[in-house]
């Protein structure tokens, strides 16, 4: 169910995507055709409202409800336990699955406490964002950068958190380096990551 | 205590003390059973459950030690996977093959194949000695890492190979020259790079040739500087048993109880008694065992070689099972908790056997017990049991002495009691019978006496005519000897002719039918007349009497009823009437001429008066010159002749008509009124109120005139008795054959003295010349020869009642009731008749 969901989900995205990369590469492949394009703060943007009104309802409407009624409650092992994700996976996973899509957009969740270090930022770009999101969350924080000869852009948005699971979560965490995380609270932010050539 | 009561031999039934040792036994045997055997049952069960639930937590714990273990080992792994000149190189290396056209990167890839199979230690140097490998190898000892993040001894010696791939798969930097040069077709390398996207890559164990030994790997993903995309691969191949066993081998309890680490194909990862990479020895456990989530499980077997029933915990690495083969679908690893099930349940078999032990022992204990409590109950019931029987017998004579304090004291002691009563109620008893055997034998010898001291004959014979018993009487008459008695029969006692034997034997077999007429008769005789005497009676048809020898015998048979079984026997009585016969005809005789005496001086005297005034007055006349007076004296003379014709024919009315016999039916009631009529015409009877109640008409054979006469007779003497005035009641009642007229006269009544002698021939309380005194010894005569009686009764100063009796003859034409009549007769001059 999850997972059909999440392919509809990406299949959606990839569309647009698809779209948009075809929209947006002619100017760097095709020089001489000038079809307008979208700019990738645009995109970016547009795909993180996806992904923000995605993860809002499965939180609000099904992992909380599930917990309410004692249905089904969310899990971090959640294979294990036959559980529902956490939110927070469930962008995690959903990233995973546009990533392996192969379209080249790719986000995740970054932050600068995080429990397993993978999703520490990578890049001090990263790291600087998130910082800057920190005091001014309002703003997503974009920018060009490099690996090697690759250009990419990048758009940081902060990720608040939305609900009780998240805090209590990250607060009682074993590997959790901080624990005292507030409802709503800027906790990280979703990096989303667009390749340039 | 050991003997067996009479009643019960042994073998046939069960006695009340083997009962009470089986009961006990029972009681005792079969909730010790089940109490064992539930015991045994629950103990093993919650055994299992309590171990389940410690093996279960014990593998939780050992796979959060474990997937630890592996975090850690990821991390570190991580750390070189991360660092910024590795990156940077491979980031380079990218960008370098990117430009590259597909042709030429094969092409490149075959020669360096080439290269390194030829082993060119230029191209191995290349590989094993550029700046990546030389980072590699700083990190492997440590001289490039924090201190805190310096690869432990332990796994540092467990790390067989450490090199990176570049995103083609070739081999771009190692540590020695062992791994192969193309790694784009492992399944490891394919599951880090994972399309570009990367993901950690941890692979089952398996045996690697080039280490020789069987190994796990460890395949992180090198991301480029942005994470975006892989760029290389960091593969680590540890040897699972060295890497593992320092976190699982020292985890040990009891002497067989580990744990041990296997994935979910169910080869052992380590095991402190399994070498790495076999698979468990029952394939039927992995799917118990294998579970995403902690648990413990009852098996069948414990996967080390032994079936017999295994209580195994068992838990998943959790997070290094996200990793293992990609995936969790691809595979998990879990750990195995387990001990020997002998071990394990050596507890509770033990307490078995223990229990089982004292369970014998309390088996022992219950039958002693059981046998003591049992001799003490049945002891004093077998004493008691003794006592009824000598009771029975009538022998006890101790009380029975009990002393338990319970119901079989107080059972005793009612056994005393009733022993006692019994005794007390037998010696009463005993007393009786003997003061009742004494008064019969007093009886006995009184009846005796009085039968010895009775001058008749009596015999007693039983049914069969033996004589059994005599009294002295008939022994003296019959000559009897005592030692005839019971044996000699009557007929041989008593000398008897045989018309008169036959006739005594039949009435005797008749019972006695003799005996029970002479009863009839005297019933028949019981309503007669009170006066008539029974010597006029005259003989019976029934007479018994018997001629032996001189003496003549009335006989009479009387029964004596049976008694207890015994047959009735009949007895003999005899009476000697021989003197008695004489006696009467003397006093017949003597009675006759006593009468005619009396008759004759009483005639004499009657006579003589008037003859005398006859002889004095002839003398008168023959001097007397007076023919007047002799005329006077004439006349008296005829006067006294006349008293004297009277005076004969009172006498003649008693003797001669009594030959003339002719009875008739004549009605009594109307014999009555004409003697009162004829009385009437002589008697003044002018102050006499007649009453009559007359019963009917009845009647009797009999002379008329004579019967007329004897009732004047008695009707004269009431009315003289009244002297003139007073109440004659006339009264017949009827009863039984009999007809009873009554005359009763309210005169002076008779006196005692003379009550006794009115029946006697010339007595009279008349004056001289009134009465002959002989009205009532006609009048007796007359109705004693008609068959019936008179009697007087009379109280002095009441008045006197003659009670005249005659049988009814048979019953008359019927002429209507009597009725009783009042009348007033006229007054007459008092005379005898």
């Amino acid at each position: 169910m999850d997972r059909f969901h999440f392919a509809l989900r990406a299949a959606t995205l990839t569309l647009l995507l698809g779209w948009l990369w075809m929209g947006a590469a002619p100017p760097f492949a095709k020089e001489q055709t000038s079809m307008p394009g979208i700019p990738p703060e645009k995109v970016a943007d547009y795909v993180h409202a996806v992904l923000e009104a995605d993860r809002t309802i499965y939180t609000t409407h099904i992992v909380n409800r599930m917990q309410e009624k004692g249905i089904v409650a969310a899990a971090e092992h959640w294979e294990q336990e036959n559980a529902l994700l956490l939110p927070a996976q469930f962008l995690q996973h959903s990233g995973r699955l546009v990533a392996e899509s192969g379209r080249g957009i790719r986000y995740r969740l970054i932050g600068l406490s995080p429990i397993y270090q993978r999703n520490a930022p990578a890049t001090d770009f990263e790291r600087k964002a998130l910082e800057t999101l920190r005091q001014q969350p309002e703003r997503p924080v974009t920018g060009m950068v490099a690996s090697g000869k690759k250009q990419y852009f990048q758009a940081i948005y902060p990720d608040r958190a939305v609900s009780a699971a998240c805090v209590n979560c990250h607060n009682s965490h074993h590997l959790s380096p901080k624990r005292d995380f507030k409802l709503n609270e800027v906790m990280g932010g979703i990096a989303i990551t667009i390749p340039l050539d | 205590m050991s003997e067996t009561p009479p009643s019960s031999p042994p073998g046939t039934r069960w006695g009340l003390k083997t009962k009470l040792i089986l009961s006990m036994l029972f009681v005792g045997v079969i909730p010790l059973v089940v109490g064992l055997g539930m015991a045994f049952r629950q103990g093993s069960q919650e055994i299992q459950e309590v171990s389940g639930e410690s093996f279960a937590a014990l593998a939780t714990e050992a796979s959060r030690k474990l997937d630890l273990l592996v975090s850690e080992e990821v991390a570190r792994t991580s750390r070189i996977a991360t660092d910024p000149v590795i990156i940077r190189e491979l980031e380079q290396r990218r960008d370098t093959l990117h430009i590259q056209p597909s042709t030429e990167r094969q092409a490149t890839l075959e020669r360096h194949a080439a290269l390194w199979q030829a082993k060119d230690p230029a191209f191995v140097k290349t590989v094993t000695d550029n700046s990546m490998a030389r980072l590699l190898r700083e990190y492997y000892v440590g001289s490039h890492s924090e201190t805190d993040q310096l690869l432990p001894t332990v796994v540092r010696a467990a790390t067989k190979m450490l090199f990176i791939t570049d995103l083609d798969g070739a081999l771009v930097a190692a540590m020695s020259s062992k791994p192969a040069i193309s790694h784009s077709t492992q399944a490891w390398w394919q599951g880090a790079y994972h399309k570009g996207v990367g993901q950690l890559y941890i692979e089952d164990v398996s045996f690697d040739q080039a280490v020789d030994s069987y190994v796990f790997t460890l395949s992180m993903p090198i991301m480029d500087s942005l994470r975006y995309e892989v760029v290389g691969v960091l593969h680590r191949v540890i040897d699972a048993k060295e890497f593992f066993s320092p976190s699982t081998h020292p985890i040990r309890f009891g002497k067989t109880g580990h744990v041990m680490l296997i994935d979910s194909r169910g080869i052992v990862i380590s095991c402190p008694i399994l070498p790495t990479g076999v698979s468990l020895s029952d394939m039927s456990l992995v799917p118990l065992v294998t579970l995403p989530h902690p648990g413990w499980v009852a098996a069948s077997s414990d996967g080390h070689g032994d079936t017999s029933t295994s209580i195994i915990g068992f838990a998943p690495l959790a997070e290094t099972s996200r990793a293992t083969n990609g995936s969790l679908e691809g595979g998990s690893w879990h750990t195995f908790v387990w001990q020997s099930s002998d071990e394990l349940f050596a507890p509770i078999r033990h307490l078995f056997t223990w229990m089982t032990a004292f369970g014998v022992i309390a088996v022992g204990l219950l039958a002693t017990l059981g046998f003591l409590a049992a001799s003490r109950i049945v002891t004093p019931v077998r004493q008691l049991q003794a006592a009824a029987q000598s009771i029975g017998r009538g022998e006890l004579r101790t009380p029975i002495q009990i002393q338990t304090g319970d119901e079989l004291e107080d059972l005793a002691n009612e056994f005393n009691r009733m022993n006692t009563q019994l005794e007390a109620a037998f010696a009463g008893l005993t007393d009786q019978v003997t003061l009742k055997t004494q008064e019969v034998q007093y009886l006995q010898q009184s009846t005796d006496q009085i039968l010895d001291t009775v001058p008749t004959p009596i015999l007693l014979i039983n049914g069969q005519e033996i004589v059994q018993y005599v009294n002295r009487a008939a022994r003296e008459t019959f000559n009897i000897q005592p030692e005839q008695l019971a044996v000699t029969p009557l007929f041989m006692l008593l000398p008897l002719d045989p018309a008169t034997q036959k006739k005594l034997r039949q009435e005797f077999h008749n019972n006695g039918s003799a005996a029970s007429a002479q009863d009839d008769v005297s019933r028949s005789t019981l309503l007669r007349d009170p006066l008539t005497p029974s010597m006029k009676q005259g003989p019976s048809p029934h007479r018994s009497e018997l001629q032996i020898g001189p003496h003549l015998y009335h006989y009479q048979w009387f029964r004596l009823p049976g008694w207890s079984g015994n047959h009735g026997r009949i007895g003999l009585v005899l009476r000697d009437t021989t003197d008695e016969s004489r006696l009467q005809d003397q006093l017949v005789q003597a009675e006759k001429s006593g009468s005619l005496g009396v008759l004759t001086a009483g005639i004499g005297h009657e006579l003589n008066n008037p003859l005398f005034g006859i002889v004095g007055l002839g003398e008168a006349i023959q001097e007397e010159p007076d023919l007047q007076r002799v005329k006077t004296y004439a006349r008296d003379i005829v006067a006294q002749g006349h008293r004297m014709a009277s005076i004969i024919r009172d006498f003649t009315g008693v003797t001669t008509r009594e030959v003339s016999d002719q009875r008739v039916p004549v009605y009594l009631e109307q014999a009555l009124d004409q003697a009162l009529a004829t009385m009437q015409t002589t008697t003044d009877m002018k102050g006499i109120v007649v009453q009559k109640a007359y019963a009917g008409n009845t009647r009797v054979l009999a002379l008329p005139d004579q019967l007329q006469q004897a009732l004047s007779n008695l009707l004269t003497n009431a009315v003289q008795a009244m002297k003139g005035t007073g109440m004659l009641k006339l009264a017949t009642t009827l009863s039984n054959q009999l007809v009873t007229a009554t005359i009763t006269d309210s005169g002076p009544g008779i006196s005692k003295q003379h009550l006794s002698k009115i029946f006697d021939p010339f007595f009279t309380t008349k004056g001289q010349g009134e009465g002959s005194g002989l009205g009532l010894t006609v009048a007796r005569r007359i109705l004693r020869k008609f068959g019936g009686d008179v009697r007087i009764e009379s109280l002095e100063g009441q008045g006197t009642t003659c009670l005249v009796t005659l049988p009814i003859l048979a019953a008359p034409p019927e002429e209507g009731p009597w009725t009783a009549s009042t009348s007033h007769s006229e007054p007459q001059p008092s005379r005898s008749s």
